[in-house]
């Protein structure tokens, strides 16, 4: 039954429903459902044999069966794991005293922490709270610019969505039907992009106004290089290591995503027990906080996956697509359009809403304006960084604002985000006008 | 009365969240294993497949009810944080009798079939000759319903005492999010500083 007045009325209802702020995957799911049961009745069908229950049914199981989304408890698993590895400490000390050379150093060293300890963890929040504990503190004692370093912590924690292997692109791998291994391999150079464009940042900025960031004192400067090497082999590279061996062992198909995650959560114990931070205790949290994290992710994709069935069914996806026909839009204007939308969406939103329930709406449009999903995959991911970072609801600068010393205001946060932000737009541009930036790496792995 | 009520349901979605999460560490440890006998020993196993996603589905699906007791489903907050409890309290009453118990109720009625159906003919996965059951894992979505249908009553109690009182019963303490935790810390440091000053 097509009817796209109706499909319109849900659409509108759960944007509402939305805003009243109840938990979004049951919403989803019950409006599939109702909606569904008037879409699939017939006259004098029995109330049992609606065709919506095996709709739901079949949309549940295929959640539970996905074996692109089995690698989601997985990473989760190994990133809090590493997240009570007590590894964060020396991982930031050994780049820190790596990078004393360089202009803004510890802004520097604290960025380099951030991204490599949010790729290996996912997990945004953690990452700025921590550093925003260790770094943040031996900034201001510097006599950083409190902007700069404030700057730094958030956007550095806010890459480890969007750094391969990253939770955020087997979502959309899953949302979308992109392979993953292409994905990983498709965000990895942006990804590197935008992480360097954050430091070339911060080293031009810093050189050309040295009272930002105060040169360390003579004897911290000091230290004998093998003395540097030792405290690099005990942090940095046990991570790095396991970072890449994840990664490498996806993008050479030599593993499916999920064995990867599972060997890089094995890999996860290792260096908890190594750092003699292992602990039944802490073990049992990382559990317990895993089964959470992947409830939330993957109801809500049983949500989603009933709610959307039921919606194209009534007509509205071919609504929405007829309407931006109408448009009469090209692809650079789609592509600013829908950006533009996701941009705003993620102020209120977060990723997982965001991925698993709106790029659906934009998924079957790109056909027509000649877009490759994948590349949208990546626009999107760089995209997604704002939501952490655009003031008023920016979820790393309120994180940084809860743990830091009352002196640092939330307006000095933001204002410490804004060139970071900038920053992300440019990559988005970047990777527009050369986008052999997202597909290289893709084409030397796999080919065409 | 109520509160003991709420408690003992918490606890009930609580402990099985808990037993199913423990899936995490069979799943990394099989998977792991799986990748050994494949590159070491040249055997790859005939049941790792099968193994993965049925772990995988009973971690998620059997720890919705413990993520909605902990308020870990995500939900936009934008204005709802603004409100007063009482706001919330009543809102929430209203919106879980609308948009939670249709969906879960179908998904029980619909689970149910499902399940029987699958059970009926002992399904098995066509993934791998060995022929692993997989009804078990469609028996769990009726489960996984009831189990929602249980905790919901807990919520709509839940919203009662809060428009009784003004404010949200405390919730049960298993473990935070390592933010929530440094964020409380620092709150609870502010406190005691706060009254430090005051002394």
């Amino acid at each position: 039954m097509s009817n796209p007045e109706l499909a319109i009325l849900m659409l509108g209802l759960f944007v509402f429903i939305i805003l009243l702020g109840f938990p979004i995957a049951f919403t989803l799911m019950a409006m599939g459902v109702a909606f569904g049961f008037y879409a699939y009745y017939t006259p004098g069908q029995d109330f049992f044999d609606n065709r919506v229950y095996y709709l739901l049914s079949q949309n549940t199981f295929s959640i539970m069966n996905n074996d692109v989304l089995t690698a989601v408890p997985l990473f989760l698993f190994m990133g809090y794991m590493i997240e009570r590895s007590n590894i964060l400490d020396r991982l930031f000390y050994s780049i820190e005293v790596a990078l004393r050379k360089v202009p803004g150093s510890m802004a520097v060293a604290t960025l380099v922490t951030c991204a490599l300890f949010a790729t290996a963890t996912g997990i945004v929040g953690a990452v700025v709270t921590l550093m925003g504990l260790l770094a943040l503190p031996a900034m201001l004692r510097a006599g950083y610019d409190h902007k700069l370093a404030s700057g730094v912590i958030c956007a550095g924690g806010t890459l480890g969505i969007l750094i391969p292997p990253s939770i955020m692109l087997i979502v959309y791998a899953a949302t979308s039907a992109v392979s993953v291994v292409k994905l990983y391999a498709a965000a990895l150079l942006p990804g590197f992009l935008l992480a360097g464009l954050y430091v070339i940042y911060v080293v031009v900025l810093t050189t050309l106004n040295p009272k930002l960031a105060p040169k360390l004192p003579e004897a911290k400067v000091k230290v004998p290089l093998y003395k540097v090497a030792l405290l690099l082999l005990q942090a940095f590279f046990p991570l790095a290591i396991l970072i890449l061996s994840v990664l490498g062992a996806i993008l050479f198909g030599l593993a499916t995503p999920s064995e990867a995650a599972a060997i890089g959560a094995l890999g996860a114990m290792v260096l908890a027990v190594a750092y003699r931070a292992f602990s039944w205790q802490r073990l049992k949290e990382a559990v317990f906080l895993t089964a959470r994290t992947s409830a939330m992710v993957c109801w809500l994709f049983v949500g989603s996956w009933t709610f959307s069935s039921v919606f194209s069914y009534l007509g509205g996806e071919g609504l929405i697509k007829e309407f931006v026909m109408s448009l009469d839009l090209n692809t650079i204007t789609f592509l600013l359009l829908s950006q533009l939308i996701i941009f705003i969406l993620g102020w209120p939103l977060e990723w997982s809403e965001i991925i698993i329930i709106f790029i659906p709406i934009f998924l079957p449009l790109l056909s027509h304006f000649g877009v490759d999903p994948l590349f949208f995959g990546v626009l999107v991911a760089l995209n997604l960084q704002t939501s952490f970072l655009t003031p008023p609801m920016a979820m790393s600068a309120y994180y940084l604002k809860g743990i830091a010393p009352k002196f640092l205001h939330l307006a000095t946060i933001f204002k410490g985000c804004l060139p970071f932000l900038s920053m992300v737009f440019v990559a988005m541009a970047a990777i527009y006008i050369f986008p052999q930036l997202v597909y290289w790496l893709p084409e030397v792995f796999y080919g065409n | 009365m109520l509160n003991t009520f709420l408690l003992t349901i918490d606890r009930f979605s609580m402990a099985v969240g808990h037993a199913f999460a423990w899936c995490i560490l069979i799943l990394t440890l099989g998977t792991s294993y799986e990748v050994f006998m494949r590159y070491v020993l040249n055997e790859p196993t005939s049941w790792a497949f099968d193994m993965s996603y049925i772990l995988y589905g009973a971690l998620f699906i059997m720890s919705g009810a413990y993520a909605l007791s902990r308020n870990a489903h995500v939900r936009g907050d934008i204005f709802y944080r603004l409100m007063p409890p009482r706001v919330q309290g009543s809102l929430e009453l209203v919106l879980y009798f609308l948009f939670f118990y249709p969906g879960v109720t179908a998904l029980i009625i619909a689970g149910y079939g499902y399940a029987t159906d699958s059970f009926g003919y002992k399904e098995v996965s066509v993934n791998s000759p060995v022929g692993v059951p997989i009804w078990q894992l469609k028996a769990l979505i009726p489960a996984a319903g009831v189990m929602l249908f249980i905790q919901g009553i807990a919520q709509v109690i839940r919203c009662i005492l809060c428009i009784r009182d003004g404010q949200w019963p405390a919730q049960l303490h298993d473990v935070e999010e390592l933010e929530t935790a440094l964020l409380q810390a620092k709150r609870d440091e502010a406190d005691t500083d706060a009254k430090e000053g005051a002394r």
